[in-house]
C-alpha cells in the first residue's frame, strides 16, 4: 500500500500539458458553446451545460482558474445561450464565492455531498431564470421548470466524470 | 481564494484578498449588466448580434450534417415502401388536381370581388430566407436562431414564417444570423382568429412548445379539437391569414394548441416585411418590453 502510493504512476515524458492552466476555462467555454448545436428544442429541457461544467470543475479543484475568471466565462455563456447579458456573470461569480465559503465550513465531503450541492446550485440557477423570465412578463407556470431541473441534476454525475477525465489528461496522469 | 485560511506570508494574504475583491467586482458588474439588459434590452444589441454571428454559421454547418444523416435514414425508408406510396401519391394527385382547379376559380372570383370593392392589400414582401439552425436550450424562454441576418436585410421586429405556418418574429439580429422569438414563447402574443367561423382569439405561447388560445369575447368556449388558428392581421405586425396552430386540448375558457410550423422540422423560414410599416414604430416599444 505504502509502496504503491510512493511509486509514481507517471510515464516518462508525461506530466502536465503546456496549456494545463487554461484547460478548465476552455472546457467551460466549449460546454457553453454546446448551445450552438443544431438541435431545436421546443420544450427547453436541455441542461445549462456551461453552469454544470463550472460547478463540476469547482467541486473537483479548489482553484481551477483564478476566481475572477468566473465573470468573463459567464459573459461568454450569456452570449452563446441568449440569456439576458449579466445573468451568468453575476450567478457564476456568486457561485465561486459560495462554494469557497462552503469549502471553509465542511470538514469532509463525498460524492453524495457534491451531488447534493450541485443539485441545490442548479435549482437556484433554474429558479432565477424563471424569475427573470417573469420580470419581462414571460414566465411559464413554475411547475414547468421541474423537468429540466430533474434532467440537469441527473446529468451532473456524467459531466463531473467527463470533467475528471479531462483533468487527469491535462495533468498527464 | 480569500476566504481560505492564510499563513503568515503578507504577499499571499494580499493575493487572496485581491482575488476576493475580483470575484465581488465580477458579481457587481454582472448585476449591473443584468439590470441594464432587463431595463433597456436594446443596449447590448450589437454585442449580442456579434455573438450570433459566431454561433450561427457553426450551427448552420452542423445542421447540414444532421440534415443529411436524417435524410439518408428517411430516404432509405421511402424505398422500402415505394409501390404502396406510388399508388397513394397518384390517388392524392388526382384529388389535388381537382381541388386546385376549384381553388383557381375561387381565386379569380375573389380577385374580381376585391376589384369591385377596391380593397387595397399589400402583397407580403419577402426580405430573406434562412434555415432555423438552433434554439435556446435551457431557459424558460423559447428562441430559435435563424441563418439570415442584417446583411440580408433582416431587422428587429420582422415576422418570420415558413410554408407550414407562422414561426415568430425577430428580436436580435447579427450580420449573418438572427434570433427569433418563437410563437410558443410566453412573451409572444399573436392576434388571431379561428379559421372556422372567424371568431377573434388571442394566441399566447406557454413556453413549452405549445400555445394557449383564448377567445376575445368571454362566453361559450368556441374551440373544438382540430381547429386551425390563423393570424388576423390586427396590430399590423403579422400579415393576415397565416396558419398559426392547431387545437389539441380544451380547457375551461380556452384551448391548448400546437404550432403548425414546428421549428425543429421546418427546413426554411421566410422573413417578411411587417404587414403595416407603421407597426414597426409600435413594435420598437413592444420589443423593449419583451426582448431578453
Amino acid at each position: 500500500m505504502v509502496r504503491s502510493a510512493l511509486s509514481s504512476q507517471r510515464r516518462i515524458g508525461g506530466g502536465p500539458t503546456l496549456v494545463a492552466g487554461a484547460v478548465p476555462a476552455i472546457s467551460v467555454v466549449l460546454a457553453s458553446f454546446l448551445a450552438a448545436l443544431p438541435i431545436v428544442s421546443t420544450s427547453g429541457w436541455y441542461p445549462d451545460f456551461g453552469y454544470v461544467a463550472l460547478i463540476a470543475w469547482r467541486l473537483l479543484r479548489a482553484e481551477p482558474w483564478p476566481a475572477w475568471w468566473a465573470a468573463p466565462l459567464g459573459l461568454v455563456n450569456d452570449l452563446f445561450t441568449g440569456y439576458p447579458i449579466g445573468f451568468s456573470v453575476a450567478l457564476w461569480s456568486a457561485t465561486m464565492l459560495v462554494l469557497d465559503l462552503i469549502d471553509r465550513r465542511t470538514m469532509w465531503r463525498d460524492y453524495w455531498t457534491e451531488w447534493g450541492l450541485a443539485a441545490v446550485l442548479i435549482a437556484i440557477d433554474e429558479w432565477l431564470q424563471w424569475r427573470i423570465a417573469g420580470l419581462v412578463g414571460a414566465a411559464p407556470p413554475i411547475i414547468r421548470i421541474v423537468p429540466p431541473l430533474v434532467i440537469s441534476i441527473a446529468i451532473f454525475p456524467l459531466i463531473a466524470w467527463i470533467i475528471s477525465r479531462i483533468d487527469a489528461r491535462r495533468l498527464g496522469r | 481564494m480569500a476566504t481560505a485560511r492564510h499563513g503568515w506570508s503578507r504577499r499571499a494574504q494580499y493575493g487572496l484578498f485581491f482575488s476576493l475583491l475580483g470575484v465581488i467586482a465580477g458579481m457587481v458588474i454582472g448585476l449591473v449588466l443584468l439590470t441594464m439588459s432587463l431595463v433597456a434590452p436594446q443596449s447590448f444589441a450589437s454585442i449580442r448580434g456579434a455573438a450570433l454571428d459566431v454561433t450561427g454559421p457553426v450551427a448552420g454547418a452542423l445542421n447540414e450534417v444532421s440534415a443529411t444523416a436524417t435524410g439518408l435514414v428517411s430516404g432509405a425508408g421511402d424505398y422500402w415502401d415505394a409501390v404502396n406510396q406510388n399508388g397513394q401519391l397518384k390517388r392524392e394527385r388526382r384529388a389535388m388536381l381537382q381541388r386546385m382547379i376549384e381553388a383557381k376559380a375561387i381565386l379569380q372570383e375573389n380577385q374580381q370581388l376585391k376589384a369591385t370593392l377596391e380593397l387595397r392589400q399589400r402583397s407580403p414582401e419577402t426580405i430573406a430566407t434562412g434555415r432555423i439552425v438552433g434554439s435556446s436550450f435551457s431557459s424558460a424562454r423559447r428562441f430559435a436562431i435563424l441563418s439570415a441576418g442584417s446583411g440580408d436585410g433582416v431587422r428587429v421586429g420582422m415576422p418570420v414564417r415558413s410554408a407550414e405556418g407562422l414561426v415568430g418574429r425577430i428580436i436580435d439580429s447579427g450580420r449573418l444570423a438572427s434570433r427569433v422569438l418563437l410563437v410558443s414563447d410566453s412573451a409572444s402574443i399573436v392576434p388571431a382568429r379561428l379559421l372556422r367561423g372567424g371568431i377573434p382569439v388571442i394566441a399566447q405561447g406557454r413556453g413549452d412548445g405549445t400555445i394557449d388560445v383564448r377567445p376575445l369575447e368571454v362566453g361559450r368556449n368556441p374551440f373544438k379539437r382540430g381547429d386551425i388558428i390563423i393570424t388576423s392581421g390586427t396590430g399590423g405586425l403579422y400579415p393576415p391569414l397565416i396558419p398559426v396552430a392547431r387545437v389539441v386540448k380544451l380547457d375551461d375558457d380556452g384551448a391548448v394548441a400546437i404550432p403548425l410550423a414546428d421549428p425543429s422540422t421546418i427546413s426554411f423560414a421566410i422573413v417578411e416585411a411587417p404587414f403595416e410599416p407603421a407597426a414597426i414604430a409600435a413594435e420598437k416599444t413592444v420589443a423593449n418590453a419583451d426582448a431578453p
